[in-house]
């Protein structure tokens, strides 16, 4: 348990803000362009 | 998909773009990005989430997605100012105003759906009804659609293998996507910043 404490701390640390940011950034232009109205896929049609 | 490839070639455009120019390429500073994920609930769970699509009536699910797509539309007016976003808005000024004026949900032409779809598959499909549950098109005749020239009737040539059909409005907001990631954040030089 103390090991995984610290490799998590070690972890988290070693994260770039950099890199959190363009996930956050691309997580947010995917829902739009997805709530936009993706175009439409009826292949599963009944699903 | 398409939208979603505009996405991922936007991004792929920028960062090399940004590399042969010597920079760093900066992903697009959104405010308010809180706004997109209350925007996209009532579609997650009026479209996407498997048991709540099958229980909600049309009626609530078609004001789910044009209220989602009101504030999204206000979260890309928010952020005007960014590169791209202006043909995203009219973009989705574009779905949301066929959308609107034919139900709540989009149109999808009896011919794009035939040309989408063999037969078999086709003959299943109800005129004047939803695809599916997990659809957000009702298949209409052209002549019975509001705004028909913005509507889903575009369907990609027979080579590509994903099969989908898509709206006028679609292809601008794929435009403003690409534009918005390629567009113009790489200032600072990679041996300064270190990024990417």
């Amino acid at each position: 348990m103390k090991n995984l404490i610290n490799n998590s701390v070690l972890f988290t640390s070693k994260i770039n803000k950099t890199h959190v940011h363009f996930a956050y950034m691309l997580l947010a232009l995917v829902l739009l362009v997805l709530g936009a109205g993706a175009p439409e896929d009826i292949g599963g049609v009944g699903r | 998909m398409v939208l979603l490839t505009a996405v991922l070639a936007g991004t792929l455009t920028g960062l090399g773009y940004a590399r042969l120019k010597g920079s760093t390429w900066h992903p697009p500073v959104f405010r308010s990005a809180w706004l997109v994920l209350l925007g996209f609930l009532p579609q997650w769970i009026a479209f996407y989430l498997p048991y709540t699509r099958k229980l909600l009536p049309d009626q609530v699910a078609a004001a789910s997605l044009v209220c989602s797509q009101l504030i999204l539309l206000v979260f890309v007016i928010v952020n005007f100012r960014l590169p791209g976003m202006f043909l995203l808005a009219i973009g989705f000024a574009c779905n949301l105003a066929v959308i609107g004026a034919n139900g709540g949900f989009m149109p999808l032409t009896v011919d794009a759906a035939s040309r989408l779809v063999d037969p078999s598959v086709f003959n299943r499909l109800t005129i004047g009804e939803r695809i599916s549950s997990a659809s957000k098109d009702v298949l209409l005749p052209e002549s019975r659609i509001v705004l028909s020239w913005l509507a889903d009737r575009f369907i990609p040539p027979t080579f590509v293998p994903y099969r989908f059909a898509f709206s006028f409005g679609d292809v601008l907001i794929a435009a403003g996507a690409f534009w918005l990631l390629v567009g113009g954040n790489s200032t600072v030089s990679a041996t300064d910043s270190g990024d990417f």
